[in-house]
């Protein structure tokens, strides 16, 4: 019997994009084809072994908290764990797991060979079939056709892929796999405003030729970190350090002799590449007064000798490579196992994309990962998610849905992709949140868990999980606010001796918990606030929402502000060329990006207050002329 | 921000203010200028050079004869094309000028503010610049006068940058050290934090003593005079008016209602209020009287609550002020008719109480009485008063100082990093609705400029 060539929704790609979308759309009950080069590397981490960080944990809870798999995925695969800005507060902390490449792609194969609704298929994409405005499917390399009115691009670093090291250079998109060429030349074909990115690796060490003995050992965190809302430590594998060593003068000087070899610096490389992940190269050069840089030794996993040496990525010829590698502390005997790269690739404006990262000309494609211009494994799981919960919903008929700014990180990254572009590859931080306070890694769940239900991407054991946690916080926080300490009494003798001095009103719990000295154990401590049995994860709920009760209620009517804007939509055909006094400039900027809402136009840059007092004398001049 | 009014149809006003002057200028501004042009001076002049022109009505009446300058858009102050008569002052003339030109069905008389706020949508100003023009049209003394054409300047702006710039390099500092914990770049250590919060807090200080300067300049005080009758309310009115406002009468209760007299004192405008006398009465216009007088005080700047220096043992009203005076308002006692008694003029500080000791009638102490009222009001005749600032930029300013402060306090629990982080956000994001916005992204390209990241 002939397969079936017709779906919901199609995703191209196996990455952290595509795994994510393709399981989303398919938990959403949509019948999805998910179509890659190559099976054997669906879920490969291409770059640094490494899941969240700073940021970026942030996407990865709040993929988790929607059902997706990269949190899951990385408690299976994690070898070391780390909480970041341990010593801050919780809204900055970040969790960041080292994981084994196998262990990690071999779970994500695992889930998505075992996803009901799910097909997978080994074939490269050339083109797409376009009815009108409208996508219809995808033609692959041997011409075989599979139909679906949603398709999901996710092609990574491969649309028009080319790898430099030195002066030498050739198509790939990836070291080892072949680049999306025709599909490149068939977007190019269409009106997207398309440019070019760099990103770049480093060498691979092999760990047997590490002098580790001379080197900064770096274990990780005890008690362990778990990622996943719904993981634990037993899911983790064995446990192994990473090691830290810098890079030195001598190597500082065998980089800038090196130069003259460097496709960024003699200008063979046009892509822009990422500000804060630099090259060794671009380091030496920009920050020149500085004598040493800090690289980590991260091993590549359990049953493998290969070592990601993280700060030192690469485009310098391989002899330099070579040389620079050897003059660094505890590598002067290594064994370059591969060579670092850079690699170029297009990207398309994300600008000329909706919330739902469907583009603006071709109904039913949508973008999500690195053709975006994002950078790094979580941001594309994130993008890959939101489009693959969106083409489920359309082909279900049921309404769109897109998080906002101050929902979830993922709001953020989305919002900011759309409004103002990119023009380096986007990496997710905290600062980019200014409802940081609000949006922290640890609520992930509290934030987005009823909005996955009610997609139907969360499952029914995942939901009742934190159905029941968020019951056991609200009765805690209740319990405490119940209880009140009278001065005077026993009770608030044994206070008076843990504050140091003696209350002199009555208080309640939450009222003594918001005090910074005093912390949830401490108050539990207290026989008179003595807690039945509460987990962990809740007591420390309980702790932080109050903790930052006052700044969260700040940041909320910050919040009810925007939204004021936020509910000022724009007709998608509104012309902003009828706006007398909007600037040339101004008015070409809002007729590219399409703004859905006031609050969307205020966000753009180099749109004026001025300009905005504008729009909104016309929108509502038209409404008027309307009714 | 919604000016539903505006239709952006073409405005004429005259420029110049009211009453007999030598020379009066009605402005136009709109699409429809050249029109207006040709149909009152009979051909469109030269751009941007003053021009002899006859001024004609639309019968071809002669009106006047005086300048006409025509600025093309987009080099006009409202972005549009303006056309400005020059023609002799006084009322009649530029009321026939305003009738010729509000004749053409396309023009309408501009509302207040408007062409600022014109040249305001057009870009051509920012929002400072816009209030600071709108601070110079109604300014009330030759000094008001001087600050707003500085602040017009930038001088405010530029103050405000500064201060700014201050806060983006800390921030810097804070931001970084949360997003990337794990580079070994220097981070800035908490007594240094602690150092520049300090310094930027003086500065504020500094800035906030001129802007409060500026507002007073600008919006003055208003100042309410109470007291029993016949104590010498009004006497006081007219002796700091230094013209008979009042009608003064030995008789209690000659006031019956709220006089109320604009004066300037030291170039600060106050807004003094002569109210009835306080006492139990029957008479239904003097109890509407009395209970205006209260209304008075409970909006008052600052209260003078005047007593008869030889009366000064009953216990008169200070009850009563008390319950109707609010938090914040300040109150000076003053003892007046001290010229029967043996009390010499002279100002009293007491813990709670400010007293001083006149007689009207004679002016002694009156001089101490202005000294006192402009100390109360935060008048300081050293601060600089370059500033002319509105109340929303010393609203900004004061809530700015507020979040440094608590972001200050958050230093000491060094867990907290995230919120003195919060707080410097906010102070700065107040600080950008006065001159403008920054963006993350514009911070983000702060650090990556400074700092080498990226492991």
């Amino acid at each position: 019997m002939k397969q079936p060539h017709t779906f919901d929704v199609i995703v191209v790609g196996g990455g952290h994009a595509g795994t994510e979308a393709a399981l989303a759309s398919a938990r959403m009950q949509a019948n999805t084809l998910l179509i890659t080069h190559n099976i054997n590397t669906l879920g490969e981490m291409s770059c640094n072994p490494a899941i969240g960080g700073i940021g970026k944990s942030h996407l990865v809870k709040e993929i988790d908290a929607m059902g997706g798999i990269m949190a899951q995925a990385a408690d299976h695969a994690g070898i070391q764990y780390r909480v970041l800005n341990a010593s801050k507060g919780p809204a900055v902390r970040a969790t960041r797991a080292q994981a084994d490449r196998v262990l990690y792609k071999n779970f994500i194969r695992y889930a998505l060979e075992n996803q009901p609704n799910l097909s997978l298929f080994q074939q490269g994409v050339d083109d797409l079939i376009i009815e009108g405005e409208q996508v219809a499917g995808v033609v692959t390399q041997i011409g075989l056709k599979f139909y679906a009115r949603q398709v999901i691009l996710t092609t990574g670093t491969f649309l028009g892929g080319k790898i430099h090291i030195g002066l030498d250079n050739y198509v790939a998109g990836r070291a080892g796999d072949p680049p999306a060429i025709k599909l490149a030349q068939c977007l190019r074909a269409l009106p997207f405003r398309v440019d070019r990115l760099k990103t770049g690796t480093p060498p691979r060490i092999d760990g047997r030729t590490i002098d580790y003995t001379q080197l900064q050992v770096q274990p990780g965190d005890t008690p362990l970190p778990v990622m996943s809302f719904t993981g634990n430590v037993d899911q983790h594998p064995r446990q192994v350090n990473c090691h830290i060593t810098h890079t030195n003068e001598a190597t500082h000087e065998i980089i800038k002799q090196g130069l003259d070899a460097s496709p960024m610096y003699t200008g063979v490389i046009e892509g822009v590449g990422p500000r804060y992940c630099p090259s060794i190269e671009d380091k030496v050069m920009r920050f020149s007064e500085r004598t040493s840089h800090q690289i980590f030794l991260e091993p590549e996993g359990l049953n493998t000798h290969e070592v990601y040496p993280n700060g030192i990525s690469t485009s310098l010829s391989y002899e330099v490579q070579y040389d620079f590698v050897h003059s660094i502390k505890g590598m002067e005997q290594c064994h370059i196992l591969r060579p670092g790269y850079a690699i170029e690739y297009d990207y398309f404006d994300p600008r000329d994309l909706t919330a739902t990262l469907e583009t603006k000309f071709i109904k039913g494609l949508y973008f999500a990962g690195q053709i975006n211009g994002t950078t790094g494994y979580e941001e594309a799981a994130a993008q890959g998610l939101i489009a693959g919960i969106n083409a489920a919903c359309v082909a279900a008929g049921k309404e769109i849905w897109c998080p906002r700014r101050d929902e979830a990180y993922i709001g953020v990254l989305i919002d900011d992709l759309i409004t103002k572009g990119t023009t380096e590859p986007y990496r997710m931080f905290t600062s980019r949140a200014e409802y940081r306070l609000s949006l922290r890694e640890d609520n992930a769940d509290l934030r987005l868990s009823e909005r996955g239900y009610e997609l139907g991407c969360v499952s029914e054991a995942q939901w009742q999980l934190f159905a029941s946690k968020r019951t056991a916080i609200e009765q805690e926080t209740q319990r405490l606010r119940a209880l009140w300490i009278q001065p005077g009494t026993p009770a608030a003798e044994e206070l008076n001796h843990k504050l140091g001095h003696s209350i002199t009103r009555e208080y309640n719990g939450l009222d003594l918990l918001q005090r910074p000295e005093i912390s949830y154990s401490q108050l539990v401590s207290l026989a008179y606030f003595a807690s039945p049995q509460v987990a962990p994860q809740v007591a420390a709920q309980v702790e932080i929402q109050t903790k930052y009760a006052g700044y969260i209620a700040r940041q909320k009517q910050e919040i009810a502000k925007a939204q004021q804007h936020e509910q000022t939509k724009i007709p998608a055909y509104f012309d902003y060329a009828s706006i007398s006094g909007l600037s040339a400039e101004i008015t070409q900027k809002l007729t590219q990006i399409k703004p859905a809402t006031v609050a969307q136009a205020s966000r753009i840059s180099g749109v004026t207050p001025a300009a905005i007092s504008l729009l909104l004398i016309y929108l509502k001049k038209s409404q008027q002329e309307t009714v | 921000m919604l000016h539903s009014e505006v239709e952006l149809e073409t405005i004429v006003a005259v420029a110049t203010p009211r009453g007999r002057g030598g020379v009066g200028v009605v402005r136009i501004s709109g699409q429809h200028v050249t029109h207006i042009a040709a149909s009152m001076v009979g051909k469109l002049p030269s751009a941007r050079q003053a021009t002899l022109a006859t001024f004609k009505d639309q019968n071809n009446n002669t009106i006047d004869q005086g300048l006409v300058i025509y600025f093309p858009k987009p080099h006009s102050f409202t972005g549009e094309d303006v056309l400005e008569l020059h023609a002799h002052g006084g009322p009649v003339v530029m009321q026939l000028l305003l009738d010729a030109m509000l004749i053409h069905p396309c023009v309408r008389q501009a509302s207040a503010g408007e062409f600022s706020q014109r040249a305001f949508l057009n870009n051509k100003i920012d929002l400072l610049q816009a209030e600071a023009i709108a601070d110079l049209i109604d300014s009330h003394s030759k000094t008001a006068a001087r600050c707003a054409a500085r602040s017009l300047q930038g001088e405010f702006s530029k103050k405000i940058n500064t201060f700014i710039q201050q806060l983006i390099e800390l921030r810097m500092f804070v931001e970084s050290a949360i997003d990337f914990p794990d580079e070994d770049i220097e981070f800035i250590e908490q007594a240094k934090i602690k150092q520049k919060l300090l310094i930027i807090l003086d500065e504020m200080k500094q800035i906030l003593t001129n802007a409060e300067q500026g507002c007073l300049l600008r919006d003055g005080v208003s100042l309410v005079i109470l007291g029993e009758p016949n104590v010498g309310k009004s006497s006081l009115l007219n002796a700091l008016a230094e013209q008979d406002v009042a009608i003064v009468t030995g008789i209690a209760g000659t006031t019956r209602d709220v006089l109320q007299q604009k004066i300037l004192l030291d170039d600060i405008p106050i807004h003094l209020i002569d109210t009835a006398g306080i006492c139990q009465t029957r008479d239904v216009v003097e109890q509407a009287g009395i209970e205006r007088a209260w209304q008075q005080v409970a909006q008052a700047d600052l209260i003078l609550h005047m007593r008869d220096a030889t009366q000064l043992n009953e216990n008169g009203i200070q009850a009563q002020l008390n319950k109707h005076s609010k938090e914040g308002q300040k109150i000076i006692t003053v003892n007046n008719k001290i010229d029967l008694t043996n009390l010499t003029p002279q100002v009293i500080n007491e813990k709670d109480t400010v007293t001083v000791n006149i007689t009207v009638k004679n002016k002694q102490g009156l001089d101490l009485l202005k000294t006192l009222i402009k100390e109360t009001i935060g008048f300081n005749e050293t601060a600089s008063t370059d500033y002319l600032a509105r109340g929303r930029h010393v609203q900004a300013l004061k809530q700015a100082k507020e979040y440094i402060q608590r972001g200050l306090s958050q230093l000491k629990n060094t867990k907290a990093v995230e919120l003195l982080a919060e707080d410097l956000r906010l102070a700065q994001q107040v600080m950008s609705e006065i001159t403008g916005e920054f963006t993350s992204d514009d911070l983000l390209g702060e650090i990556f400029s400074k700092f080498c990241v990226g492991k």
